[in-house]
């Protein structure tokens, strides 16, 4: 048995070194909060850095044994997609990660994949730097958030994008960063991200469906983290949706449900239930670990709780955690 | 088997007998453009999308009958909330609206129960009234929007009053949010009518979810509560709603349990548009706290809700029993 996490976050060390005293990243910076926090400032915004964020590559490597997991498929923190910078900052930001996650994997190539942050604001740059980091760096994909500053991926504007993706046979996988949907209606309770990663999610998966992503680029390969959302639990409901508009209109040529085998989805649902759930939804090859390393949210031993479940078979269990991403991404 | 249906919608004849007369109702007016008819008032344009909205009580119970439901617990159709409204205005229209659904369970009282709406941008007056609606005309409780006025959330501190007098008076409290304008609409798009389709379920699990975990539940343990469309993805959800739970110190400060050990307090309905998803429901939470939800008249049931409910393969004919009418015969004495 192997297990290849493909949910693994990257605070890079060329920010921390870069950030070190009062120094500034390409214009992002670090604070300390009142209780001793490390804090990431990019403009007025600020996002929480958890203590493993700032460990070296070695010190991920015994954090990942300890854990079982043998690859990280490593991709930047989303507090570094930089959409609202200037396109130039966000090259640089986005380039200097993807560097040093080629670097990993250049060190220890049997550890680590890469998924690559792109400059989403700028299209055309984020088609070349997805094309670099393809071609001449060996990644596996990108992570992108749910909207690009205010606009959803089913913009046409987009459409580029999603070609080359799809061309370039890059795996795109959806994390939030910054502000979830929930964040506008209400802060408390961790609810933000709990309920709001969730959503975002969601929107993304009836956005990409329902405005003609999917079918427009066939052999797209999309990767909804935290198990999708509601996607899976709220399809049915899309369906009715999607029958009432009427037949010119429509962009998608199947009722939603039927996409939901087109994307894949981590497997961090939290209880054995849900996971079940979005196995038998979205059929098992569509389902691959993710374990959102080294953030709170993260389950303690993510391993374990795969393979203690009465509800898996063994093979479901061996695709989950190795075999599909195996396939996938020749790994 | 009975059939007891806990979602079902209303436009009160006051409003349509109004528009009949060429006048508005309390800011409300009808029109016609482009071949759609809208209700337009308040800042919200509300397309008028099926023709049974307008029907009578004797129209309605046709189709009660041709669809073998038994009892409707009837309620404002919710775009028609008037909290945002001047609060004198929402008081009457709320009365209004609230007698008209008292005359209809006073008629026929074997067919129509009624839920309440309430002016809750005043909390006194939404007390007075949700007291007068049970205790003078014997509604069964009241229906709310997933948020109340100005964007507020029903753990806000003012809200618990009434929270308090429901519990007092054994009152359902029916959660729905607003089928269009709703925080899909408002943050995120309007298209390919993903407002009503995913926002609706984002609604209903986020009130779940602040409901519990702004501790209403704990402070108002006898409280009925009620969240329409199987109460969206929250039995999916509170997984991870109990991680952050454990994790994040803010999400601790109103309740001593994990947010899943609430989920059993709440009732739901069973519009989960599958029956997979309702099956996880029932294993969620259990078949004595899911109950039918047509959403009359706006979903078209195949053959009928009830029809439907009995023609599941994966529950038992003592759940089917449970969902059709026990579980709202006894929480409602009806």
């Amino acid at each position: 048995m192997r297990t290849i996490d493909f949910h693994a976050h990257l605070t890079p060390q060329c920010f921390w070194h870069a950030t070190e005293g009062s120094g500034d990243w390409h214009s992002l910076r670090r604070e300390n909060d009142a209780r001793g926090r490390e804090i990431l400032v990019v403009g007025d915004r600020r996002g929480q850095l958890p203590p493993k964020s700032s460990w070296t590559p070695e010190q991920r490597l015994s954090d990942m044994d300890s854990l079982g997991v043998d690859i990280h498929v490593v991709s930047p923190y989303s507090g570094f997609y930089n959409y609202e910078l200037d396109t130039d900052l966000a090259v640089a930001t986005s380039r200097e990660s993807n560097d040093e996650i080629s670097q990993m994997m250049k060190s220890w190539p049997d550890r680590f994949a890469g998924l690559a942050t792109l400059p989403m604001q700028d299209v055309p740059a984020a088609i070349a730097e997805l094309e670099r980091v393809m071609v001449d760096l060996s990644f596996k994909g990108a992570v992108i958030d749910d909207k690009i500053n205010d606009k959803l991926l089913d913009e046409p504007e987009f459409l580029p994008f999603w070609k080359a993706a799809e061309q370039l046979g890059a795996f795109i996988l959806f994390h939030q960063g910054g502000d979830t949907i929930v964040d506008r209606r209400i802060q408390r309770y961790h609810l933000p991200n709990s309920v709001g990663n969730l959503a975002d999610r969601t929107i993304t998966f009836a956005s990409l469906v329902m405005g003609g992503v999917m079918d427009a680029c066939p052999d797209l390969r999309i990767c909804l983290s935290h198990g999708g959302g509601f996607a899976c639990y709220g399809a049915g409901r899309m369906d009715r949706g999607w029958e009432r508009i009427p037949e010119a209109d429509r962009l998608a040529a199947l009722p939603p449900s039927q996409y939901l085998n087109r994307f894949y989805y981590d497997s961090i649902v939290y209880t054995e239930q849900s996971l079940r759930f979005l196995i038998d939804s979205v059929g098992v090859e569509r389902v691959v670990f993710g374990t959102d390393w080294p953030y709170d949210m993260a389950q303690d031993w993510p391993v374990s709780w795969i393979l203690s479940m009465d509800s898996l078979t063994q093979d479901e269990k061996d695709a989950i955690l190795w075999q599909n991403l195996e396939n996938l991404l020749g790994i | 088997m009975r059939h007891i249906d806990v979602h079902a919608h209303l436009a009160p004849q006051v409003l349509w007998q109004a528009f009949e007369q060429g006048q508005d109702w309390h800011g409300m007016s009808h029109e016609t453009r482009g071949g759609a008819e809208f209700i337009i008032g308040h800042g919200k344009r509300i397309l008028i999308n099926s023709p049974k909205i307008r029907y009578t009580p004797e129209q309605r119970l046709a189709d009660m009958d041709a669809e073998g439901t038994d009892v409707q617990v009837v309620s404002i159709h919710t775009p028609l909330f008037p909290y945002h409204w001047e609060t004198a205005r929402a008081v009457n229209a709320s009365r209004e609206v609230n007698d008209e659904i008292a005359g209809m369970a006073k008629q026929w009282p074997n067919r129509f129960a009624g839920m309440a709406t309430l002016p809750v941008q005043d909390v006194d007056a939404a007390i007075a009234e949700l007291e007068r609606a049970v205790k003078v005309l014997g509604l069964k409780g009241a229906e709310l929007d997933t948020v109340a006025n100005d964007g507020l959330n029903w753990d806000e501190p003012r809200f618990l009053p009434l929270f308090k007098a429901a519990e007092e008076l054994d009152a359902l409290l029916f959660f729905h949010p607003q089928p269009q304008d709703n925080i899909v609409a408002v943050e995120r798009t309007l298209r390919y009518g993903i407002p009503n389709s995913v926002g609706v379920v984002l609604e209903d699990a986020l009130v779940v979810a602040t409901l519990i975990c702004g501790g209403i539940l704990d402070q108002c343990p006898n409280l009925r509560v009620c969240i329409a469309h199987g109460g969206g993805g929250a039995c999916f959800a509170m997984g991870r709603i109990d991680h952050g739970w454990q994790v994040r110190s803010e999400a601790r400060v109103n309740i001593l349990r994990p947010p899943s050990a609430y989920q059993k307090q709440i009732y739901y309905d069973f519009l989960t548009s599958s029956e997979a998803g309702l099956r996880f429901l029932i294993d969620t939470v259990g078949a004595d706290h899911v109950v039918i939800g047509s959403d009359w008249p706006f979903v078209g049931w195949d053959p009928s809700p009830g029809g439907w409910l009995e023609g599941l393969q994966t529950l038992s004919q003592d759940e089917k029993e449970k969902i059709a009418w026990r579980n709202l015969e006894s929480l409602l004495g009806i």
